[in-house]
């Protein structure tokens, strides 16, 4: 590897290292200088978590090759403010809660730095259109521009520094707006997620991965990769000393593919090595042939009779089939004035956490074998690992590492087996920490759906009845379809009471991209439908959207779709509580915005316009925005 | 039709709390610590919805201490008892109610020994924010100085909770059965602008009227409810994950478009409290249910705007086009019908 002598300041000390030249601005922070405050969200310019200042100007530091920064004064999140204390704009995301997850917020706190540098009088939409770079998954930036809009103030004198101060308890810290005790810790960068932990002696991972959606493994070859210098170990299927399979429900996926690949991005193989660097270029050493077998790729073709098999335990390829039936829906149709019959789709849809997926692993002193995670479920993955490395569960421990981000899409253990098997293997710590396109094509989507729908309604609009049919693609393995499967029927039909339904929600193996969970579990998909019906009947029938909905609501005493008796439903008063504060009109669904009086108003902001503004702020001095 | 258009949609939604079909739990140990603080060991940790902080903030409203001075720990699997996974909207229910259980038998055995001391009701003693004091008389101490005086009087003042929701199977062959026993319901309120030109839709405003059961921190729900309703809006508008025979195409970010701050609109939350009966602190929880309802509100403000019905997400600017399209052939051709 060329090096060359760097010189630079960074957070206003004089820095020099001999380093690759070539190596990212952000790398030679993380991994020369210890500057984990910058994060890696995306390595493609494309979120902002990596933004740092060079020479004063905002800068993502993963498209800056370091030796561009030869001589440049360069601040990280760690130098904006001194140990211990926080500068205004830190201490604004502290008050507002604009820190959820933390993992966007140095890059957020930098961006924020910028405008208060170069705008200090910006507008509100101004603020978004600077930060418009930066990515966040957690808050709906809403806190965020809040922080922004408030440290502004302070620092123009518009606001007093008191603002920034925490409101004082009344009699009661239950419903007390108390800052977020980890926001500190986010806010300067200081808070380490599993990519930013070290351990000394830590090899690096990484994994060789199927370009195929299905094949047979013919066999694999690693002697090339075990003879290179610096690599440490290769781990294949065939290093799993137990039962080899995880997953939520259904413990179907190996820890690296056994026999086949079932999916482009499934793990084949694991190389650790002295540095990330050598072990990616190792696995080029790996030979594997495959033959290639045909694909499924749409759900209703793994429904017909002769479609290729996935998983041989599932012939029929159906992960999971949820019936719900209640009452006599034939009677329930046949009492209805109108039937409407619709089709309703939802896409695939990728968590999109910033922090990509990381974590470390050794065995202790113990012999205890130990993965820091942030694994959405340690407690589940303890078991599984206990049996795929067959130890006894007090020989197997998890840690959750701050998450960055999970939403469900870190409730799969798909990568810390391979942690922990070259963990075992080497008796060295390894990590792995994912890129971003290895995040997306084998961590799990949100299931995309199809919805057959069928309601009956009196003209009054109360239903009659519903037949509800879901058809799910659970990709290439179970992960949590049947989970989501089941909330999905159980949720199905809304918030109503139905007398008489019919609902299965079913979900089949594809060799698309695993699906599993997401954030409501099927029940957004579900609700979709149903909403979206709700207001196809309540055109036809004449009424009003929330009048429709109150006809059929659910009430202390009714029966769920599972014949549940409910002691309450707050559905009343959330209906009323969300048409008041939008000082809804009523009035039948329709094309009714042309003629609303209700448009425009309190709670809602300027539709956005890009491209340049030229605003006269009071000094009158002229300024393009 | 006006370039811009204008509409509102709304959408109501109900949801489950803490794992569904099955008997939930989690656990917890709580500890009163020298100097009036407190250590709380459950096996969880922040995945971003601000669970520590909530926790923090019921153990200092239960031992009568403030949240700054509760430190929480140990998301270790060797370390601390069970509290199972940070996912199903159960974190504030499950935990929270473990950890208040916990504390309450810590205070109940620092109150065992202050009263006695004292020589009066343990009934009458209150505490917090630091400071304890037994009601009807004038006797007061610190929190730090009650510990160290039950420390004195041999009693460390450690509890220990656990938390159970009772959820049950569904029937195999009609899905009968009672899956959580605790629900909330949540209604949202979207208003779009649709350029009839380029097809965009932006959300200007959205109204988000929740039950949470009982808000431990307002602020926290807010968050939860603002960045549930946009990945709702970017599930409803822009999001979409593509394979092409098994082959994703929408690898990096640059494909794969998310919202922005500039995609945000304006955000209301009403939080509705309608408690829990069946847990110590009645609160339920707000994580996945606040993006349910948003993509219908949104594609039913749409049709409200233009009068085009899209059923399929997300309603990209291509497909609104097509939609408003297909309406207005649909619209010439009964014209022509007529004529």
């Amino acid at each position: 590897m060329p090096e060359m002598t760097l010189d630079m300041r960074v957070n206003g000390r004089k820095v020099t290292r001999r380093a690759d030249p070539g190596q990212r601005l952000l790398d030679f922070l993380r991994d020369e200088l210890n500057l984990t405050g910058t994060k890696e969200g995306c390595g493609a310019g494309e979120c902002g978590t990596c933004s740092v200042f060079v020479d004063g100007k905002l800068v993502k530091s993963c498209l800056m090759p370091v030796a561009k920064a030869q001589g440049a004064d360069i601040q990280t999140v760690e130098g904006l403010a001194r140990p211990g204390e926080l500068e205004a704009i830190q201490k604004a995301f502290h008050k507002t809660g604009a820190s959820q997850c933390g993992y966007c917020i140095p890059g957020m706190v930098m961006a924020a730095t910028s405008v208060l540098r170069e705008a200090p009088e910006a507008s509100l939409d101004e603020i978004k259109e600077r930060m418009g770079g930066n990515i966040c998954r957690c808050t709906g930036y809403s806190k965020i521009i809040e922080a922004v809009a408030l440290a502004r103030d302070v620092v123009t004198g518009r606001a007093s520094p008191a603002v920034l101060e925490p409101e004082g308890v009344g009699d009661s810290y239950i419903g007390h707006n108390v800052r977020r005790l980890d926001a500190p810790s986010k806010v300067t960068g200081r808070l380490k997620y599993a990519g930013d932990m070290v351990m000394p002696g830590m090899l690096h991972m990484a994994v060789l991965r199927s370009p195929h959606p299905h094949a047979e493994i013919v066999s694999i070859d690693t002697s090339g990769a075990e003879a290179m210098e610096g690599v440490a170990c290769v781990i294949t299927a065939d290093d799993v000393p137990g039962k080899d399979g995880f997953g939520v429900f259904v413990h179907d996926q190996p820890v690296m593919a056994r026999g086949k690949v079932r999916h482009v991005g499934e793990a084949v193989a694991a190389i650790a090595a002295e540095d990330a660097a050598t072990a990616r270029r190792a696995l080029a050493k790996i030979r594997v042939e495959y033959r290639e077998l045909p694909g499924l790729f749409d759900p209703e073709d793994a429904l017909k009779p002769g479609a290729p098999v996935i998983h041989d335990y599932a012939p029929d390829n159906v992960v999971k089939h949820i019936p719900i039936r209640k009452g006599d829906v034939d009677k329930g149709f046949a009492e209805a004035d109108l039937i409407l019959e619709d089709e309703f789709s939802t896409q695939q849809v990728e968590h999109a956490y910033l922090e990509p997926e990381a974590g470390l692993a050794y065995v202790d002193a113990d012999d205890v074998v130990t993965v820091i995670s942030p694994s959405q479920n340690i407690t589940h993955h303890r078991h599984m690992l206990s049996e795929i490395i067959a130890k006894p569960i007090n020989k197997v421990r998890f840690i959750m590492s701050p998450v960055g981000g999970g939403f469900g899409g870190k409730e799969d253990m798909i990568y810390q087996g391979m942690l922990a098997l070259a963990a075992m293997k080497t008796d060295r710590p390894v990590r792995l920490v994912f890129t971003r396109e290895e995040s997306i094509i084998a961590s799990a989507k949100r299931h995309p759906s199809r919805v057959k729908y069928r309601m009956g309604l009196k003209n009054d609009g109360r239903i009659t009845a519903i037949r509800f049919e879901m058809l799910s693609d659970g990709g290439a393995y179970g992960m949590s379809s049947e989970g989501v499967m089941r909330k999905a029927a159980i949720l199905s039909c809304g918030p109503y009471e139905v007398e008489n339904l019919q609902v299965d929600t079913t979900a089949v193996y594809t060799n698309n991209t695993p699906s599993g969970a997401f954030r409501t579990f099927g029940g957004m998909q579900a609700q979709f439908a149903t909403e979206s019906m709700m207001d196809i009947a309540a055109e036809r029938l004449g009424l009003d959207p929330f009048e429709i909905r109150r006809r059929n609501m659910m009430r202390a005493g009714s029966l769920t779709h599972t014949q549940q008796r409910l002691t309450s439903a707050s559905i009343d008063r959330v209906l009323e509580a969300a048409e008041q504060a939008s000082r809804w009109e009523p009035g039948p669904v329709g094309m009714r915005g042309p003629t609303r009086g209700d448009l425009g108003g309190p709670g809602t902001r300027a539709p956005c316009t890009l491209g340049a503004r030229f605003e006269t702020p009071k000094d009158s001095k002229e300024r393009v925005a | 039709m006006q370039r811009k258009m204008r509409g509102r949609g709304v959408a109501a939604s109900w949801y489950g709390i803490a794992r569904t079909a099955t008997v939930d739990r989690a656990g917890a140990w709580a500890e009163l610590d020298d100097g009036g603080t407190a250590k709380v060991v459950t096996g969880v940790t922040e995945i971003g919805e601000g669970i520590l902080t909530v926790l923090a903030q019921i153990a200092a409203e239960e031992l009568g201490i403030r949240p700054e001075d509760v430190t929480i720990g140990d998301n270790d699997t060797a370390r601390s008892p069970e509290a199972a996974h940070a996912g199903a909207t159960r974190q504030t229910y499950m935990i929270g109610n473990s950890v208040a259980l916990a504390c309450r038998e810590a205070k109940a055995r620092l109150f065992t020994e202050i009263a006695a001391h004292w020589e009066v009701d343990a009934g009458s003693l209150v505490a917090f924010d630091g400071e304890l004091r037994a009601e009807g008389t004038n006797l007061a101490m610190t929190m730090a100085e009650a510990v160290d005086l039950c420390k004195r009087r041999g009693v460390v003042p450690v509890g220990a909770g656990h938390f159970t929701s009772h959820g049950t199977g569904l029937d195999p062959e009609d899905g009968s059965g009672a899956p959580w026993q605790a629900y909330v319901f949540g209604t949202q309120v979207a208003e779009v602008e649709v350029d009839t030109v380029t097809g965009e839709v932006q959300v200007l405003g959205l109204w988000a009227a929740h039950d949470v059961g009982r808000v431990i921190n307002p602020r926290g729900v807010e968050g939860q409810i603002e960045g549930g309703v946009v990945q709702g809006l970017g599930q409803a508008l822009m999001e979409d994950y593509q394979t092409a025979n098994g082959h994703p195409v929408t690898h990096g970010f640059a494909k794969y478009i998310l919202p922005t701050a500039l995609d945000v609109p304006e955000i209301t939350s009403i939080l509705v409290e309608d408690p829990d009966p069946l847990s110590p602190l009645g609160a339920k929880g707000i994580g996945e249910p606040a993006l349910v309802p948003t993509a219908p509100a949104i594609i039913n403000a749409i049709h409200d705007a233009v009068g085009v019905r899209i059923r399929s997400l997300p309603a990209t600017p291509e497909k609104v086009l097509a939609a408003i399209a297909e309406k207005q052939a649909r619209a010439a051709g009964a014209r022509e019908a007529a004529e």
